[in-house]
């Protein structure tokens, strides 16, 4: 609670709490998260807006098996509650298989150590095309400096094969010092490699589309779409003239 | 008669300013000693040193004014270094193996804009 506390100090306006499922261990049972009305009878407003802080709950799947991947497609009830999905592969198949078919907003990218993986072009394109944004978190490089290296080393390689597109910074704090500000999480984006624009919509626009990909995802079920079918107005001219010839010509 | 031709002169000038001004406040929840000035510029070096090595150390950033009380001080530094410093101090997580945190809390190409903070408004 304190976490929150300082994130609406520092000037964040919408957080999104994550609960980790780690497939490894025998039973692992997904438990309703944490209503945000628990924590905080009234949410403070956001400075400079009059709209309130927005909390949302986040749910991070770590998958190293491909059998753990039919939890997303099973309809518990459980897994509608979250906001947010993350899936967080550790392996370069499923790592396909996240960007491709999987159902969820974002794809974790691992900071901690060395990938046992490297990024191809086909998969992270097609992600990008779906609208899923890949995460990154620099909680860890605050804390030990050999996760520093991993995380910039990771960031880069990734920036090299999806040109900065769809990325997201976000920090995994557990406690409140471990927070850092949006200008200061925006300005770490231009030490992995991004744009300014870039770096800034890492952590601003990239953020709100992940929100919103969540979103549709919980509400939509099917698509009812029109299409408007080309008028035949040629053939109801050709047979006009036809009759008129045929009464001057009798 | 016609009407004078004025005559002026236009520069476009980008990033003219040399220096980037940093106000920046130092956070240590647990109430032990706080750092005195000399050890503050020392604590910023070594946070440049960690992150980008003796290049990064040897960037030249001047500690303006600093009030031990709040731990609240403004660092002048090369525009070109700007990055460097912000991430360095972003990423400074012990000071003498006690968990802190920098919160940059203004940033101006010129002083004079560092004297008010719209976001300490009382509405």
């Amino acid at each position: 609670q304190n976490i929150l506390i300082v994130c609406f100090s520092v000037g964040y306006s919408a957080v999104a709490l994550n609960h980790v499922i780690d497939f490894k261990e025998k039973k692992q049972e997904i438990i309703k998260p944490v209503s945000p009305s628990e924590l905080f009878p009234s949410l403070p407003i956001v400075q400079g807006t009059s709209k309130r802080i927005k909390v949302l709950t986040r749910l991070t799947l770590v998958v190293s098996d491909p059998s753990h991947c039919n939890l997303l497609r099973s309809t518990s009830a459980n897994i509608r509650l979250y906001d947010v999905i993350a899936v967080y592969p550790k392996t370069e198949k499923l790592f396909h298989i996240a960007c491709t078919t999987l159902d969820v907003d974002l794809v974790c990218i691992n900071v901690t150590e060395k990938l046992p993986f490297y990024f191809r072009r086909p998969p992270v394109n097609m992600a990008i095309d779906r609208g899923i944004y890949f995460e990154l978190l620099y909680t860890p490089a605050i804390k030990d400096s050999t996760m520093r290296r991993y995380t910039i080393s990771n960031a880069i390689s990734l920036m090299q094969i999806c040109k900065g597109k769809n990325i997201v910074i976000s920090s995994a704090a557990e406690r409140p010092l471990e927070l850092r500000g949006p200008y200061d999480v925006a300005n770490l984006g231009l030490l992995f490699g991004l744009s300014e624009s870039e770096a800034k919509a890492a952590v601003s626009t990239n953020c709100r589309a992940t929100m919103l990909h969540g979103e549709t995802r919980k509400t939509a079920c099917g698509v009812v779409y029109t299409v408007k079918k080309p008028r035949k107005v040629e053939e109801e001219e050709a047979t006009m003239p036809a009759c008129k010839k045929a009464k001057t010509q009798a | 008669a016609e009407a004078p031709v004025a005559a002026f002169e236009r520069r476009v000038l980008r990033s003219a300013a040399p220096h980037h001004y940093l106000r920046v406040r130092l956070e240590l929840p647990d109430g032990g000693a706080r750092p005195n000035a000399a050890q503050f510029k020392q604590l910023v070096v070594s946070a440049l040193r960690e992150l980008h090595g003796e290049v990064g150390a040897a960037l030249p950033v001047d500690l303006l004014t600093y009030e031990e009380k709040t731990l609240s001080a403004i660092l002048r530094v090369i525009s070109s270094g700007l990055v460097k410093l912000w991430s360095a101090l972003t990423l400074l997580g012990f000071y003498q193996n006690r968990r802190c945190a920098f919160r940059v809390l203004q940033t101006s190409p010129f002083l004079l804009a560092l004297s008010g903070n719209s976001r300490e408004l009382v509405l």
